[in-house]
Order: C-alpha cells, then sequence, then structure tokens
C-alpha cells in the first residue's frame, strides 16, 4: 500500500525501516564516526547507515544539522528520513546531507523491519495491505445500535461493533454503508448524518482504512443476519460495560459522539 | 509555496550549485511553516562559526557552499572559537586554530564580513524597522527584532547562509504583522537595576517560554536590552518583547493579556538555579559583546585600582569596538584579556577551565552543556570586586 505524506526534500530510496518511537536528535543520538545509535536514542547499538529512519520529530540542538554532514563524510548516512512532523534542524541537515525525506505520516502504520519504498512524496509499503472497510453507527433516540458478532465471522468474534463491511472495488465508501445497515440490520430507511476522517490502524501485514459514517434511524424493527446473534441499543455513557472491537472508541471520536 | 520565476531558475540550478542547495532548504523551510512565499531580505547574519560547533561537517558544507555561492545582501558572522590573533593565548590549540581560520576563509570566499560578533547592530549591520532580514543568533535576533523593528524568525546557522546567498527567505512567522503581538504584561518590581535585567530576561524566559512579553515600566537603558534579550533567548526561545516607550512596536492593547510580576525574590531565584561552582578559574565578561559604553565604564571602574589574586578575566568584544577604544583596552589589560571575535561560550575552554563567572544570564545557562564549567553567575560589580 501506499501512504502520502509532504515531500521536504527530494530523492528515492529503497530499504527497511528503522522505527524510532521516541523524538530523536542526531546531536548526541548517533556516534558520527560510526553511524552506530548511542543510549540517548533508547535503540543504543543499532546502525543507522543505509535504513529509512523514522521518527516523530526531532528536537535539541541546532547543531545536529551537522551531524548529518558529519555521517555523510564518514559514509553513514541514513537513506531517507521519515517524520510525522518535520522541523528545522532535521530539515535542514536533510537538505545539507542530500538525504531524502518526507513528513506528515502517520508513522503507528510502520514497524521496525518493514520493507518501503521512498518516492516523491510517499511511501511504497512492499508488504503491507490496505483492506478499506466502512463502519456505521446507527443513532436512534439519542442511543447507539451494538451488534455482537457471530462465531461465524473472520475477526473479533464475540464482541460488539458497529455495522461494518468491506468496501468492494468499484464501490464508494457511502454504497457500502448503505447496503451494510440494510444487510446487517434491515433497515432500509437510514438517513445519513455525518462522516468522520479516514482512520487507519496496523494488524499484522494489513492496515484497516476505516471509514466512519452515522446514520440517524426511526422505529424500524431491527432484523440480524448470520454475522450477529444480538442487538442493543445504548446511552454512549454506557458503553463501557460492552466489550467492544479495537478502535470502537476512536470512531465514535472522529464522528463526534 | 509559490516561487517567482527568478525563484523556480534558482531552483532548478540554472543559477550554480549553491543557489540551488539554498533554495532546496527555503523551500523545506517554507513547506514545514506554511510560508506562502518568499520575501526578499536586506541583511543575514550567520551562526554556525566556531569549530567546536560545526565541526568537520560543517566545514564540508561550507566547501561546498562556496564553491560557487556568494551572498547577495550584507550578511555578518557570529563569534568564532577564538580571538584571530591571541588564540595561543586563549590555550587554544594549533589543529582547532588552523581549522578555525579555514571556517573564516570559507566564509570570505563567499563575500560574508569576516568580522564575528553577537552585536552586528553595533557596528555595519543595523536594520531599520519593517526591514526583513534572516538572522541566526538567538540575542542578535530577538534585538534586531524589538528594539531596532526589523522583522526575523529564528533563523539557524544553514537557513540563514540559504537566505543570505538568495537574497530571500520564507515569509512566515515574526516577518508576518498577525504574529507580532504582545502575549504577556512583565512588571518589574522597583529596585531591581539594569545589572540586573540579564537576570530579569533569564527569569522571564524560564516563566514564559516563547512569547513576545511586553514590559512596563522598565525603563530604556541599551546595554541593558542587549542583556534581556540573550537572557530570553537563552531560557525562553524569546525572539521578540517590547519595552514600553522604547521599542518601536507597542502592543494595540494590554487589557486582556496575563500580566507577571519579576520580584526581588524571582532575581534571587535566578541567581540561585544558576549558581553551580564556586571559586572561579575564570572571569567572563561580554555576552553578548561588550559595547563601547561598557568598555568605557568598564574602563573608567577599574582606571587607578590594582588586580589582586592571578584569576584570569576575559573581556569579549567585537573587533569594530576594540578598535574604538585603544585608551579603554590599556586600562583592561592590566586585569585581563581583551579578546576580539570569541567568547567564553563558543570558545574550547573545557580543556582549559573548569569553573567560570559570568554576569550573563544566557552565558551561565550554556556553560554547563556547551563548556562543561561549573558556573558562578553573578552581577558584573561582583565579579569585578572577586579581582580588587
Amino acid at each position: 500500500m501506499k501512504i502520502k505524506g509532504r515531500e521536504i526534500f527530494k530523492g528515492r530510496a529503497i530499504g527497511r525501516l528503522m522505527v524510532l518511537d521516541e523524538a530523536f536528535s542526531f546531536l548526541g543520538g548517533v556516534d558520527p564516526k560510526t553511524g552506530i545509535l548511542t543510549v540517548a536514542s533508547g535503540r543504543e547499538g543499532e546502525s543507522i547507515e543505509k535504513r529509512i529512519l523514522v521518527f516523530p520529530h526531532g528536537k535539541g540542538s541546532t547543531v545536529g544539522s551537522y551531524t548529518l554532514m558529519d555521517l555523510k563524510k564518514n559514509g553513514h548516512l541514513p537513506s531517507a528520513i521519515v517524520n510525522a512532523q518535520a522541523e528545522t534542524i532535521v530539515a535542514t541537515g536533510a537538505v545539507m546531507a542530500g538525504v531524502p525525506m518526507i513528513d506528515s505520516i502517520d508513522i503507528s502504520l510502520l514497524r521496525d523491519g518493514d520493507r518501503a519504498v521512498l518516492v516523491g512524496d510517499g511511501l511504497d509499503m512492499m508488504d503491507l495491505v490496505e483492506k478499506k472497510v466502512v463502519t456505521c453507527v446507527l443513532r436512534r433516540k439519542g442511543k447507539l445500535l451494538l451488534l455482537k458478532r457471530s462465531q461465524k465471522v473472520g475477526t473479533n468474534k464475540g464482541k460488539w461493533a458497529a455495522v461494518s463491511g468491506f468496501i468492494e472495488r468499484g464501490e464508494r465508501p457511502e454504497q457500502t454503508a448503505l447496503k451494510e445497515v440494510a444487510e446487517e440490520t434491515g433497515i432500509t430507511t437510514a438517513r445519513l448524518e455525518g462522516r468522520g476522517e479516514t482512520l487507519h490502524i496496523r494488524d499484522g501485514t494489513h492496515v484497516w482504512s476505516i471509514f466512519p459514517f452515522l446514520f440517524e434511524v426511526g422505529d424500524e424493527e431491527v432484523v440480524l443476519d448470520w454475522e450477529h446473534t444480538e442487538h442493543v441499543w445504548v446511552d454512549v455513557s454506557d458503553l463501557k460495560g460492552y466489550d467492544t472491537v479495537p478502535g470502537f472508541r476512536k470512531v465514535l471520536d472522529v464522528l463526534g459522539l | 509555496m509559490q516561487l517567482t520565476p527568478e525563484e523556480q531558475a534558482m531552483l532548478d540550478g540554472k543559477e550554480g550549485k549553491a543557489k540551488r542547495k539554498a533554495m532546496e532548504l527555503l523551500v523545506a523551510l517554507g513547506a514545514i511553516y506554511g510560508a506562502d512565499r518568499l520575501v526578499p531580505i536586506t541583511s543575514a547574519h550567520l551562526s554556525g562559526v566556531s569549530y567546536k560547533t560545526i565541526g568537520e561537517g560543517g566545514i564540508d558544507f561550507l566547501a561546498e557552499m562556496s564553491e560557487d555561492g556568494k551572498v547577495s545582501v550584507p550578511t555578518t558572522l557570529n563569534p568564532m572559537g577564538m580571538d584571530g590573533e591571541r588564540w595561543r593565548d586563549m590555550g587554544v590549540d594549533e589543529h582547532f586554530a588552523r581549522r578555525q581560520l579555514h571556517i573564516i576563509s570559507l566564509y570570505e570566499r563567499m563575500g560574508v564580513e569576516v568580522s564575528c560578533t553577537c552585536t552586528p547592530y553595533l557596528l555595519t549591520n543595523r536594520p531599520k524597522v519593517g526591514d526583513h532580514i534572516a538572522w541566526a543568533e538567538s540575542s542578535a535576533l530577538s534585538f534586531a527584532n524589538s528594539v531596532l523593528g526589523a522583522r526575523t524568525n529564528r533563523e539557524g546557522g544553514p537557513g540563514a547562509l540559504a537566505a543570505a546567498i538568495t537574497g530571500r527567505t520564507p515569509n512566515y512567522g515574526l516577518h508576518l504583522d498577525v504574529n507580532r503581538k504582545a502575549t504577556h504584561v512583565v512588571e518589574v518590581e522597583k529596585g531591581i537595576t539594569k545589572d540586573e535585567w540579564s537576570l530579569v530576561g533569564h527569569a522571564v524566559g524560564r516563566k514564559l517560554g516563547a512569547c513576545i512579553p511586553f514590559f512596563r515600566g522598565l525603563g530604556n537603558d541599551a546595554n541593558g536590552l542587549k542583556s534581556i534579550a540573550a537572557a530570553m533567548a537563552a531560557s525562553g526561545s524569546v525572539a521578540m518583547f517590547m519595552v514600553e516607550g522604547v521599542t518601536p512596536e507597542q502592543p494595540d492593547r494590554v487589557e486582556g493579556l496575563p500580566v507577571v510580576k519579576i520580584s526581588r525574590q524571582d532575581i534571587e531565584a535566578t541567581v540561585k538555579s544558576l549558581r553551580t561552582g564556586t571559586g572561579p578559574d575564570l572571569i567572563a565578561m561580554g555576552c553578548p559583546h561588550l559595547s563601547e559604553s561598557e568598555m568605557k565604564e568598564l574602563a573608567s571602574f577599574l582606571d587607578g585600582k590594582e588586580k589582586k589574586g592571578d584569576v584570569e578575566v576575559w573581556f569579549c568584544t567585537s573587533k569594530g569596538v576594540w578598535l574604538r577604544c585603544p585608551k579603554e583596552i590599556a586600562v583592561l589589560e592590566r586585569f585581563g584579556k581583551v579578546l576580539c571575535d570569541t567568547c567564553m561560550v563558543v570558545a574550547p575552554i573545557e580543556g582549559t577551565h573548569k569553573v567560570t563567572a559570568s554576569d550573563s544570564a544566557k552565558a551561565c545557562s550554556y556553560l554547563p552543556g556547551l563548556c562543561s564549567q561549573k558556573v558562578h553567575c553573578g552581577t558584573r560589580r561582583e565579579l569585578l570586586e572577586m579581582i580588587l
């Protein structure tokens, strides 16, 4: 799958990711003579040379820009830099030393050792497959519909969830949403009330791209299909008592619930 | 960011390698900060001069840029790691001196004025109200924004060099009116003297962080403003401040702004927090570099007195001020060394000294980390009394 960001310094790179979880300072974080990370980086002893180096953002002294020049002189540069949010020190060093760099990347989707190609403003993740799904929250008189997933479904058996389903090739997410609501609840008069920004969640070699929708429904009776065994209408404040699928709270957040 | 055809040509490498690299850097910074375009500048001031801070990597970068790079606006340099002539007196070794002078020659090749000072505004590089400039050196850029009314962001050395070469800088931050508004009102307790403004600045920066403070009823003193700018920049990344009735820009309104008071207690707490050592083996003044009037004050105070003890004393200043003060230098040299183009923070004193005393809260903040020093912080009068 492709993950799009923003180009800071142009270039191409191919290789394995090295993902640092914390803000990083080249000054003090890596030995410029060897390219080996120091204890300050939290990953002491590993080399950044020829890796696509991923970290949230830079920190520390402006002198850090020059450390990238030292790494260049000694032949230990990373092949590219990927940040969630670029700042001056690292960006300056990257341009000075000629290291391709992008930012505005959701680095929670990246794992150490992933194979990637960096081109222009994005990453092509060679081993990652994107799965696009809709998730549809139904609301009736202020209460939300929870469905208990059956033992016949592929994932999250027995957990409580909203209506959901894969977006088929060529389908628009809204079409999928209406179709799934009808299939899983029998309700055909749902009214689209809002949609949230797409969420991305890493799961092994997959990334779930979740398109959240909120529907307002009337008194129509709920008729379940094979995918669910029970249903319940609950207040948002009572959700805590239910074992819900991963990311459910995030879905409600982006829908403003 | 929208580029003019001329700027695009630089980015495409049609005007040489240095302009291309410079433009690549400005475009990257412009993207990060959401600049709409580049704005022409009237001057630049560069950090990244001391061999101690930029090292061989820095030399490589400057060597590349100076192959075909020339600055296109008046450009000055920050202090280097030693006095260009008296480096042996400072205990600087030959290798360091050779590499340091090489750095200066690379800047010179690019057309940069190579007297090295953090107070370029006291000499040839004094921007006017409303001028867009690209300055590194946190104390100088804060002075330029605040006291001179020029407009600059907190540039890094390479970003300022890129701006100097292209004559442009990304239009964001303090280049825009909307970001030049006071955020806090600061009231300084009566009885706190201008000798203590450096400590006031440190306390404000520590309390408020990056902000634009408006000082009510502070008064006016050119040397004090230089100290307060330096201290606030070091402790709080403050890039601009206003002083009632003094700075060219004043707040549109102060009602509703949070009010912060700096008391005698705050000053005492500041001194205490900065004091990590006693019995200094170096007493250093001139952070920022001493002005002509400070040299005169020091000389008239010390004239006719005798030095007691053998603690080394440095008076750091710019070549320009040094040239104007021959009589004062004759007095000061009886007490210590009057050094040009360098200071206690960028010189490699970690090899020669252990405990440094300074009247600059900025120097006292940086000396432990950059120079492995224990620090004795005091007012200038207190420092002078240590040697009398």
